[in-house]
């Protein structure tokens, strides 16, 4: 893509500015004392501090809720491409009766508000003892990224050519095999995008998270919004945690980048 | 090899006794059955009626795994993540699993293979960085490298562009005769059963319609359908019962018997080695392949000339 011209150029600047104010606002109130975050509009910290990091790095409340998150978010992404690979494989590459229907199915799972299963999933937990773990929400998590991960790991699928599953079992190699040591390295850019978009729902997701978790379990996003204390509110912990929150995203943007276009152009994300 | 009652799913089923360590050239337009008949011999699709005979074994229920059967498909498939070495080496490797110390005779094996097809010197490259060519020829290696009895080729030239083709194509008969193998070599092109076939075996509708020399089904079609399956371009027909070779077409008399028929030419093509008259004879689209230029504009009315001899009748 190129700029027709050079106003477009600048618009396109502005915009990304326009978007980035938020971001900013964000990063230089972790970088100031409360007093200063309260006191009136200031573009530029006066007195930039890493005090705010520092409490949320030694604070096993603060910490220990990231390590959450990410138990169940990485737990989640594993358990989605476990189960949605084969099954992307089995819809891409065999017919069997109700296949387009169950495909399409899948689909049909994400257009309930995840709310609606708020109530089974915390009365089902509960009962097997599940509650309160980072399983709980990594399992419940599955329920809406499953589906995603198999439309778009299917979309990648399809576009591996059978004949190279066939060369695999002409030169007579397993099943097995050809799965794991030929398929999956094929696709992993498309095992990369899938696991993008596993862990964008699930890092994010909070109701889910807040409901089925209570103190041992409790994820990041969760512990942000208790932070009310009899002091007020904490605005730079708060400010620092929504900071770092951010970094483990962008961390997966970036290694899945060049991937990502490519998901985007096949069209199932 | 043998092939008893296959189901191609034509009207009738298949059977053939393919010519051991020869190159049958299976000749077809699409749709003919070729792919199919392909997928049989190397095991592809689960359990076909009919039965595939190698070394006169029944290999019907022998499934691809095992069956040990080279194939090279029309596009170039290769694994796009192993190196070429991996790539030929891949038969060998699933055939020597397990076993300890076969590797420098893995190497020794994929570079002789890599050499007769002159992708020696490629062999760490993965198959995206090649030629289409190129790739081909990986694909070539690695089925030669089953180091079975058979090998099918689906159209192996057909995606590449045409000096690669040509080259290729030369090469091809000295590549794959070194092993002895029995190669069924699937192609719409007549050239191809000239060039490489031993024997050729036309297939029309999913039913076999003659085999034999290539010489011989040339000189002595069954059918008019026959007869224009071996001809590029087409053979021009008369009527019902006869046919006309577009090379047996002349535009100046040689005997007193030739056979006259007044044309009209719609169009001229020209290589300058040779020229294709493209015309209209009565109710039929004729073409008549003439050597070097000829003198004839389209839209103008041309006699044409054939010897008796050559008018092809066939009686039904």
């Amino acid at each position: 893509m190129s700029a027709p011209n050079g106003k477009a150029h600048w618009s396109l600047y502005l915009y990304c500015g326009f978007l980035l104010v938020p971001l900013y606002w964000l990063v230089s109130m972790a970088g100031k004392p409360n007093r200063d975050i309260l006191g009136g509009l200031e573009l530029v910290p006066s007195n930039p501090t890493l005090a705010n990091f520092a409490e949320i790095v030694t604070n096993p409340a603060w910490y220990g809720a990231f390590i959450n998150s990410l138990t169940y978010v990485c737990l989640n992404a594993a358990l989605s491409i476990a189960v949605a690979l084969p099954a992307a494989y089995a819809f891409s590459r065999y017919r069997f009766l109700g296949d387009k229907q169950l495909f399409f199915w899948l689909l049909t799972n994400r257009m309930a508000p995840p709310a609606v299963f708020l109530l089974p999933f915390f009365q089902l937990y509960s009962a097997v003892g599940l509650f309160d773990t980072p399983l709980a929400v990594a399992l419940a998590h599955c329920l809406f990224t499953v589906p995603l991960a198999v439309w778009i790991l299917e979309g990648f699928v399809s576009a591996v050519p059978k004949e190279l599953d066939e060369m695999a079992a002409i030169d007579g190699h397993s099943f097995a095999f050809f799965f794991f040591r030929i398929f999956i390295p094929v696709i992993r850019g498309g095992i990369g995008v899938t696991l993008f978009f596993c862990f964008m729902f699930s890092w994010v997701e909070l109701l889910i998270a807040r409901t089925l978790t209570a103190s041992e379990a409790k994820p990041i996003v969760v512990a942000m919004t208790r932070t009310v204390s009899a002091s007020g509110l904490d605005w730079g912990v708060l400010a620092a945690a929504g900071v770092l929150t951010i970094l483990p995203g962008l961390a997966v943007v970036w290694f899945v980048r060049r991937h990502l276009v490519k998901g985007f152009a096949m069209g199932r994300v | 090899m043998n092939i008893r009652a296959l189901d191609l799913g034509g009207p009738h089923t298949f059977s053939h006794r393919f010519a051991e360590g020869a190159i049958t050239v299976v000749l077809g337009r699409n749709n003919a059955g070729k792919t199919r008949l392909a997928r049989a011999v190397a095991g592809l699709d689960p359990s076909p009626p009919g039965t595939v005979f190698i070394n006169d074994a029944d290999v019907s229920t022998v499934n691809a795994r095992r069956r040990r059967v080279g194939l090279v498909y029309q596009a170039f498939v290769n694994y796009p993540n192993w190196s070429v070495f991996d790539n030929v080496a891949s038969p060998l490797k699933a055939a020597g699993k397990g076993r300890k110390g076969n590797g420098a005779e893995i190497a020794r094996t994929v570079q002789a293979l890599a050499d007769r097809l002159r992708i020696g010197d490629l062999l760490d490259r993965l198959p995206g960085a090649l030629s289409g060519g190129q790739q081909q020829r990986v694909a070539i290696a690695r089925a030669l490298a089953q180091q079975g009895e058979v090998l099918v080729m689906d159209e192996p030239l057909v995606n590449l562009d045409y000096k690669l083709r040509e080259e290729l194509g030369l090469q091809l008969r000295e590549i794959v005769r070194a092993d002895g193998l029995t190669v069924l070599y699937l192609t719409s092109d007549p050239k191809d059963a000239f060039t490489l076939g031993d024997e050729v075996l036309l297939l029309q509708d999913r039913a076999k319609l003659q085999s034999g020399t290539p010489l011989d089904v040339y000189n002595a079609p069954v059918s008019p359908e026959a007869a224009d399956l071996m001809s590029d371009p087409g053979v021009n027909r008369l009527d019902q019962q006869t046919i006309v070779r577009p090379e047996h077409l002349r535009l100046v008399p040689q005997a007193d018997g030739d056979a006259v028929f007044a044309a009209d030419v719609s169009s001229v093509e020209t290589s300058g080695a040779e020229t294709f008259l493209h015309c209209r004879v009565g109710d039929a689209n004729w073409v008549a392949r003439l050597p070097g230029m000829a003198d004839v504009e389209a839209g103008t009315r041309v006699r044409l000339y054939v010897g008796k001899e050559d008018l092809i009748r066939f009686d039904t």
